[in-house]
């Protein structure tokens, strides 16, 4: 047979042809697009280009650079924590239980703030020890009003301390801790006023104590009070306690510009795609007695959007903390809020979360393994949505039942206060199918300290032997960091540098000495914690020292 | 499909065998990550930089280690301005060994600065000490503070300069 023979072809080829011709161009022009550009993956922060030895370089925020200003205002008329309730937007949102207005919730802050006024003066502190309500907003936002210093504990262990040191003028608590904070009080011997929310218990009988209901300091405000002096954004009105690893106590003192800034680096989180809007109902498992939960709390009143926290939360309660699993997340909607979109949530709470639809998925459907394979596909293109097949047929299900009607509307997740281990990002981030961004705060600064590109999708081996938790990103847009005790020899060679993180910026407060004593403004944090800066920029924080 | 897989017709088979080969990475997509990171973005999606970007290390100099650093063989430049050390190799077209002001490289130049000159005898020799500029003007002193911010936001601040002996 000739070449002209084996080279027949007939109608049949013809329909070959076209299908393979189809198959070709399905194959190559169907590629899944990334969410963002790998090229901007590679640059994260800027990096300073000189470094002092034993230390690394100063690393900033891309988008900020090295000679830029840090943004400190979300909006030019924020200056002070007050602002944060604007007087123009009249629609009602719910905080906790209750639905209220700006205006309404701006009057309810001075009333309580000119009756608190009358009880104790200007220039005096109090404590407050409550677990989050509107309650703790309203104490809060009214005491900054009336320049009255406020301190928050993050863990009830500190009480005797702080009782011994800083001696209150008036202590704020419900009826769960009255009990304790009277003991407490006992012991350290204190002279101060005592105020309740929620009924003043009817047998309690003290007598160097006065005691009143917290409704009834607010109706004693009738009258309004102005303060003397009105607030200024670089006065601190608020002292925040806070453990360390090892069981000390630190104390950080913050001001209203160090709360401004905080609520502009978490709007930074968001890409426009998925910005804070009033649209939206925001979930936090951040206790307000830290900064950082008090700016995502700041945050939701600045968007006019509604707010809750998560039981897990509650600092100052009887028995054991409650898990931080699914159960936790799900209490939330006893609250009459509208269905969650964001949720800023623990590691743990997204570990739970993850397995719990995996689970799931694997038992409900038998697809399961294509769909993982499809979806893991689409990921190392740096692709990932919440609409594709295999989350209408497998993923989508599995969502609902394990999150019920929050499933539909969540529309980002940001993970912080502790470290999220790296086998968990894969899972988590096909499970969900949502922008998971990864922070690392500290007690010490109100809004995150390093955050991940909420697009970034890229799996990054561990550079160490050991299992390194996941990355935290690059520094948040308002903060500069470096990392002290590096070894130069080694980051001579062209190693990542790994030490102790300090940072500074206008979210991280002013720390004071153990006796009260104020730092100097603007001094570096140390943090007490370990990280590895990465060749893009990306810090990697690996724990406490 | 006999026909088909009948050699007599291999245009068809071959087609039909690319066919099922393509449909069957469609249906089953590759999900094997590389064993080594690629440090390019066209080479992959999860990528990382080979190197970090280049810092210097700060360093205290004295008059007589900085003087090597005059670019004369194709080096650094540093120059010092009231004790803050410069590095200037960018600006090699003025400070290099032919450049206009490359008399100041690699020397302490506070005094030529303050009097805006570029002669010799504005410079102190590198086994004196340093110059204490003390029978400067306050405008003088201005216009060397000027020119120190105009160098801190064009060169990096690499170093800062101390006596001979300090170090």
């Amino acid at each position: 047979m000739t070449i002209s023979d084996y080279l027949v072809t007939d109608d049949l080829t013809v329909l070959l042809g076209f299908i393979g011709v189809s198959v070709f161009l399905l194959q190559n022009l169907y590629k899944p697009q990334p969410l963002v550009h790998p090229i901007l993956l590679g640059r994260q922060s800027d990096a300073g280009r000189v470094r002092h030895s034993g230390e690394s370089a100063v690393y900033r925020n891309y988008g900020t650079g090295l000679m830029g200003r840090f943004p400190v205002r979300p909006d030019k008329d924020v200056n002070v924590v007050t602002d944060f309730v604007k007087p123009e937007f009249d629609a009602p949102r719910t905080l906790w239980s209750t639905k209220i207005t700006n205006a309404q919730l701006k009057a309810r802050v001075s009333a309580f703030g000119s009756g608190i006024a009358t009880l104790v003066p200007e220039g005096s502190t109090v404590l407050i020890l409550l677990n989050d309500c509107i309650e703790f907003v309203i104490t809060d936002l009214a005491l900054s009003e009336q320049s009255i210093a406020s301190i928050t504990l993050s863990s009830p262990k500190l009480l005797a301390r702080v009782l011994e040191m800083h001696p209150p003028d008036a202590i704020i608590t419900d009826n769960t801790f009255l009990p304790h904070v009277s003991q407490a009080a006992r012991d350290a011997r204190n002279n101060h006023k005592l105020i309740v929310v929620d009924f003043l218990p009817p047998r309690f009988s003290e007598t160097a104590r006065v005691m009143y209901s917290w409704q009834e300091v607010e109706s004693l405000g009738k009258v309004p009070q102005t303060p003397k002096n009105a607030p200024q954004p670089g006065s601190a009105y608020t002292v925040s306690f806070f453990e360390t690893p090892s069981g000390g106590m630190r104390c950080v003192q913050l001001s209203h510009e160090n709360f401004t800034s905080g609520v502009t680096a978490i709007k930074a989180l968001f890409p426009a795609a998925i910005n804070l809007s009033t649209l939206d109902t925001i979930v936090s498992s951040h206790s307000l007695s830290t900064p950082y939960g008090r700016a995502i709390a700041y945050a939701a009143l600045f968007e006019g959007a509604s707010f809750a926290t998560l039981p897990s939360t509650s600092v100052y309660r009887d028995g054991d903390a409650p898990a931080l699993d699914v159960a936790d997340i799900l209490s939330v909607t006893k609250f009459p809020i509208p269905s969650p979109t964001v949720l800023f949530l623990k590691p743990e709470h997204v570990q739970s979360l993850t397995s719990s639809v995996t689970d799931r998925a694997k038992k409900s459907s038998f697809i399961f393994p294509l769909a993982w394979r499809h979806k893991f596909a689409g990921l190392t293109e740096g692709f990932l949505t919440k609409d594709s097949l295999w989350d209408r047929t497998v993923f989508g299900s599995a969502r609902e039942d394990v999150l019920g009607k929050m499933a539909d509307t969540v529309k980002a997740i940001v993970i912080s206060g502790g470290l999220l281990p790296s086998d968990v990002l894969v899972p988590a981030r096909l499970a969900l199918s949502i922008p998971l961004i990864n922070t690392y705060t500290h007690g010490s600064a109100t809004g995150p300290l390093f955050a991940t590109h909420a697009f970034d999708l890229q799996m990054l081996p561990s550079s160490s032997p050991a299992a390194e938790p996941a990355h935290a990103g690059a520094p948040s847009v308002n903060v500069e960091a470096k990392l002290v005790g590096v070894n130069d020899s080694v980051v001579e060679k062209g190693a990542d540098p790994i030490g102790e993180i300090l940072v500074r910026g206008p979210s991280v407060g002013n720390m004071l000495a153990a006796d009260g004593e104020a730092g100097e403004k603007n001094a570096w944090v140390h943090t007490g914690e370990m990280a590895r800066v990465m060749t893009n920029g990306a810090f990697k924080v690996l724990g406490s020292i | 499909m006999a026909y088909i897989l009948d050699f007599g017709t291999p245009v068809n088979t071959a087609l039909l065998i690319y066919i099922l080969y393509s449909v069957q990475k469609i249906v089953f997509p590759s999900t094997s990550i590389p064993k080594t990171i690629p440090s390019e973005f066209k080479h992959g999606y999860s990528w990382m930089p080979k190197e970090h970007p280049p810092t210097v290390l700060f360093k205290t100099y004295t008059p007589k280690t900085l003087e090597p650093f005059s670019g004369k063989d194709g080096g650094r430049i540093l120059l010092a301005i009231n004790s803050i050390v410069f590095d200037v190799t960018a600006g090699r077209n003025f400070y290099g060994p032919d450049g206009m002001y490359g008399n100041f490289a690699g020397r302490d130049a506070s005094r030529g600065m303050a009097k805006q000159s570029f002669d010799l005898d504005m410079l102190t020799a590198v086994d004196q000490p340093l110059d204490k500029l003390q029978d400067l003007r306050s405008d003088e002193i201005e216009n060397m503070k000027g020119w120190i911010d105009h160098f801190s936001n064009k060169y990096v601040i690499c170093g800062k300069l101390v006596e001979n002996d300090a170090a």
